[in-house]
């Protein structure tokens, strides 16, 4: 895509519950970008089909848990340049591989607040890494 | 793919290090095996060009093996890098994500999952190298 052309940055936002995507989205535009929300699986595949996402942040549990890895993974395959949050009830070895083996760049804790992880992944695009900045064992928040 | 795929392997148990060469080199691809992290270490510094690196965690020392995968994550291009492991922790785990691994099995290894993992890993980064070409 023409870099020139997209001058607006666009957020995917995938979460079951209304008000914590709507408290995402609130936080997303008072940052500037575009917020696209879906409430489960199809709207979000939808969704991929229709915009140039740069940041995504999805819940690992959608319809049931564990559904949302497997869309976090599609996410990257599409936009490998897009910073992919993941938001995990439980922090384990297991959240991590899923993580891992999903090119997840960061996870954090379902209860986080929406600001603080929009700051993050909207840190991490303007230092132009989708690298998590924060150290190993802070990066589940 | 016109060339056949590179692949370090690196472990300190010699007979895991020579049936996951075995099994990669039955997969087409050319594999070089280290037995330590300064071993492999050694042939990433040499020039030497993988396409992908699976290397074990505990070697010489406990979680040595994100030394090598560390080293393997800075080079141009960069292979595609995995980590096989018997003894993930929270801590590990978490320090191979922040190092954008791309991808942690753990031992005892499905070997069919890994080579998939492995295959598609590559022909992710092969596009991926494409794209960046193009941009």
């Amino acid at each position: 895509m023409n870099e020139i052309l997209k001058t607006t940055k666009t957020a995917l936002i995938v979460h079951s519950d209304m008000s914590v995507l709507s408290a995402f989205q609130s936080s997303f535009v008072s940052k500037g970008y575009v917020a696209i929300l879906a409430r489960d699986l199809p709207t979000a595949l939808l969704a991929l089909t229709q915009h140039f996402f740069d940041v995504a942040v999805i819940s690992s549990r959608l319809a049931e848990g564990g559904d949302g890895w497997p869309l976090a993974g599609v996410v990257h395959l599409i936009f490998p340049k897009a910073f992919v949050g993941v938001l995990t009830p439980e922090t384990s070895v297991l959240t991590l591989q899923a993580a891992i083996n999903n090119g997840v760049t960061q996870i954090f804790d379902a209860a986080s607040n929406p600001d603080h992880v929009v700051n993050t992944s909207l840190g991490s695009q303007q230092t132009g890494s989708t690298k998590p900045s924060a150290e190993p064992g802070a990066s589940i928040q | 793919m016109s060339q056949q795929p590179s692949l370090l392997i690196v472990d300190d148990e010699a007979n895991v290090a020579l049936t996951l060469q075995m099994v990669f080199e039955r997969e087409g691809y050319a594999v070089r095996t280290a037995n330590s992290c300064a071993g492999a270490l050694k042939l990433l510094a040499n020039g030497h060009v993988f396409d992908a690196v699976i290397t074990d965690l505990n070697m010489e020392k406990e979680n040595i093996g994100l030394e090598v995968a560390r080293a393997a994550l800075k080079l141009h291009p960069k292979p595609a890098v995995v980590l096989c492991t018997g003894y993930a922790s929270i801590d590990n785990s978490a320090a191979a994500l922040q190092m954008k691994v791309d991808y942690l099995a753990t031992k005892p290894v499905d070997l069919d999952e890994l080579k998939r993992a492995v295959s598609r890993l590559m022909a992710f980064r092969d596009q991926s190298g494409q794209e960046n070409e193009k941009q």
